[in-house]
């Protein structure tokens, strides 16, 4: 039988082979490209456009634009003169945000019970953006609040502690974006890198017709199987461990828990990944149709890794459904040993959970494929 | 160029699909299913955070500010522990994403107005719920200080609101709330709309790997025409999305529909022609159909998800990734969806958008058609 299914397994060599640079393309184009993106896009958000309409022009309203500035969140885009300016310049989408301070700013801000104020508009239309915005401008009004409150009560600023809570952060010590959302777009990538690979798998000889020649020969159909199985493992996790090299060195993203345990389930992981991927396989007829199967199934999983939204906000039945999605796990798995270097103590829960749809996913995908192939 | 020449293959194409109905099914479902997914999963908003709480200063001031904390939907009392290791040991489970410590002379520090010791702990590893209970603590620990201190502060001869001398008032246009989902969906919709040119990248490596591409070259049917008419029956596969999927943007999730609908289909079109010729690109140089999967995922797909703008803003992108994402007609149709959903607006303001998609289209179509006859010959 082994000998049986190493001619499969050299077959399907001999075909990446004879189309090496698509797998080449798909891990080294891959990696390269995780890297731009995470690169791009595990900063803070800064950089935001900000308008100032600036009517009392005093030494306190400079310091505020510069105490603004200051936050990084924002780059003073114009002092303007007229509000007409914001509005165009909001409804061009050319600022996330205005400000606009009142002509008696700075004689409000030194009288002992004087009440300033500010004007902010934010643009709504991007949402993401505006939020940023929105807390960045809050920390700064924060800090103006309290040294008014010090210099009001006559306190010592040594004495007073402040009404801010302090911040302390675990796993994640200097807050870098980069520790949560590569880990995510690195899921991202593996997995449709293996459901591609293993979608192609029945998909691509049956279009082209193949496939009856490899059924008309004498291999079981649990050796054909496995003989296509093998190679696509084989660059699933050799895309794993260049996507987990890069990401630990390119964005210094920790391994603080056992790499060995990582290893062991990041196979068990693929290997249900590509129990689906053949199931999507011979279900679909022609290779386009495994393409958008794939898709589907990719981004419906990729919702449950927490990149834009954890899990535990969204509607109850979705969370009863992350359950059942195998990326879910996976991502709670690979974050907890990689950032906060848990072990099964801590991780058993998803292991198990990975396991018992592994093992149903697995055997339902066997009878599938057998019978398909039968 | 004849337009019999370029029907011809369009209809060709059609029978290719029509005939195939999972196919069909799926090129149409497809944008629709997953807009529909992620429009539930991604835009939902941040509330019931489980956090856990060490009182160091059992009075029944801290309590009270406890009881005031958890009470709205956005935060959600865990537990009340009594160590620093029970929250490791809960924040490491991921039982909770934020711990609030509250120092012994809390009590005793607030009533002399010298402030409110107490100390966060979130979650690294989930920013975004630690940073929406960070916010959420901090304002209701600023309502709790006024409302104690409010006594003391007229005696003293000051407004009750001086804790909070200076008033930020915020006023927010386009979407008041700030709800995600009103700015995200139809950002998303924008990347759905671009599932059709992996389907054409798709359908002309198809004819390349079973060798019909020679046969249809044979044909007197001119290169570009035989490339539009192939991207045909996708655009208008895509345009059925044009006009479903605002559609379910709005009866089902509310999203406001602020513009014009021809404008949005106009330059919807746009749009088509360009990230179609796109995946005519694609379909021109690969050989087979996995190629041609494996190569739009990483060209198409992969940027269009990420460095269109449509989670992380554009301006604060690296320099060279901002000219990246110039090239690509999503990030420029994602400004035209935003535009028009929220604000409104009209050509007066969208149309070097529109020129960029053009001119993007019309050039992709170029390279394209130019290699065409290469790759062939």
């Amino acid at each position: 039988m082994f000998r049986r299914i190493l001619a499969l397994v050299k077959k399907e060599f001999i075909h990446l082979r004879n189309d090496w640079w698509l797998p080449a393309f798909m891990l080294f184009g891959g990696v390269l490209e995780l890297m731009l993106v995470g690169w791009a896009t595990s900063r803070p958000i800064n950089n935001l456009p900000l308008m100032v309409l600036d009517h009392d022009r005093s030494a306190a309203s400079r310091a505020l634009v510069i105490s603004l500035e200051n936050t990084e969140t924002f780059a003073l885009e114009a002092m303007v003169d007229d509000f007409q300016t914001i509005e165009d310049a909001l409804e061009r989408g050319e600022i996330s945000a205005a400000i606009i301070i009142p002509p008696d700013y700075a004689e409000e801000m030194a009288a002992a019970n004087g009440t300033p104020s500010l004007s902010m508009i934010l643009n709504g239309a991007e949402s993401i953006p505006a939020t940023a915005a929105l807390h960045a401008a809050e920390g700064v009004a924060a800090t103006l609040n309290e040294e008014l409150i010090i210099k009001r009560l006559k306190l010592s600023p040594d004495e007073f502690s402040g009404f801010a809570p302090r911040l302390r952060v675990w796993f994640n010590e200097a807050l870098s974006e980069a520790l949560y959302t590569t880990p995510a777009e690195m899921g991202l990538m593996l997995e449709f890198t293996t459901l591609l690979f293993a979608a192609l798998a029945f998909s691509r000889e049956k279009e082209l017709g193949t496939l009856e020649q490899l059924l008309v020969m004498p291999f079981s159909s649990l050796e054909i199987i496995i003989g296509k199985a093998i190679p696509v493992i084989v660059i699933a996790f050799t895309d794993f461990l260049l996507m987990l090299g890069m990401v630990h060195f390119a964005f210094d993203v920790p391994i603080r828990g056992s790499l060995p345990l990582l290893f062991i389930l990041a196979f068990g992981y693929l290997l249900v990944e590509l129990g689906k991927g053949m199931v999507l396989s011979v279900i679909a007829k022609t290779q386009m149709q495994a393409f958008l199967l794939v898709l589907l199934f990719g981004m419906t999983d990729f919702m449950f890794t927490g990149y834009a939204a954890p899990v535990e906000s969204m509607p109850k039945a979705l969370q009863f459904f992350a359950n059942i999605v195998p990326a879910h796990h996976w991502l709670e798995i690979l974050r907890g040993i990689l950032l906060k270097g848990a072990g099964m103590d801590v991780l058993w829960p998803h292991v198990l959970a990975l396991a018992i749809l592994g093992t149903i996913i697995m055997t339902f995908s066997l009878r599938f494929v057998r019978r398909a192939l039968d | 160029m004849s337009l019999r020449h370029i029907w011809a293959i369009t209809r060709k194409e059609f029978n290719h699909i029509i005939r195939d109905r999972s196919t069909l099914i799926l090129v149409v479902l497809t944008p629709l299913a997953t807009l529909l997914l992620m429009a539930y999963a991604l835009t939902v908003e941040l509330q019931h955070i489980p956090i856990a709480v060490l009182d160091y200063d059992r009075s029944a001031t801290s309590r009270n500010f406890v009881q005031q904390i958890v009470s709205g939907d956005d935060l959600d009392l865990y537990a009340q522990v009594s160590s620093i290791e029970e929250i490791e040991n809960l924040l490491m489970h991921g039982d909770v994403k934020a711990a609030l410590v509250i120092d012994p002379n809390f009590s005793r520090d607030l009533l002399a107005m010298r402030g409110m010791p107490m100390q966060i702990i979130i979650d690294g590893t989930e920013p975004e719920s630690g940073g929406f209970a960070v916010n959420h603590i901090a304002s209701r620990a600023e309502e709790f200080a006024n409302e104690a201190l409010s006594s003391q502060m007229q005696m003293m001869g000051f407004s009750t609101d001086s804790l909070k001398p200076l008033d930020l008032r915020i006023r927010t246009w386009y979407n008041p709330g700030l709800k995600p989902r009103n700015d995200l969906i139809p950002g998303l919709i924008s990347m759905v709309l671009g599932f059709p040119a992996l389907s054409v990248a798709l359908a002309l490596a198809h004819e390349r790997e079973h060798g019909t591409m020679e046969q249809l070259m044979a044909t007197p049917v001119g290169r570009a025409e035989l490339l539009i008419g192939k991207m045909i029956p996708y655009i208008v596969a895509g345009l059925i999305n044009v006009v479903m999927l605002p559609l379910l943007a709005m009866a089902w999730f509310d999203v406001p529909f602020n513009g014009s609908f021809p404008l949005f289909f106009g330059l919807s079109a746009i749009f088509m022609f360009a990230v179609l010729s796109m995946g005519i690109i694609i379909g021109v140089f690969m050989k087979t159909q996995a190629a041609a999967m494996g190569v739009s995922f990483l060209m198409i797909f992969f940027p269009g998800f990420f460095l269109t703008g449509i989670f992380f803003p554009i301006v604060s992108m690296p320099e060279i990734m901002r000219l990246e994402s110039l090239g690509m007609p999503g990030t420029h149709y994602a400004i035209i969806i935003r535009g028009i959903f929220l604000p409104g607006v009209g050509m007066e303001i969208l149309w070097p958008y529109a020129v960029m998609l053009i001119l993007l289209g019309f050039s992709f179509t170029g390279i394209a058609s130019l290699f065409f006859r290469k790759k062939l010959g």
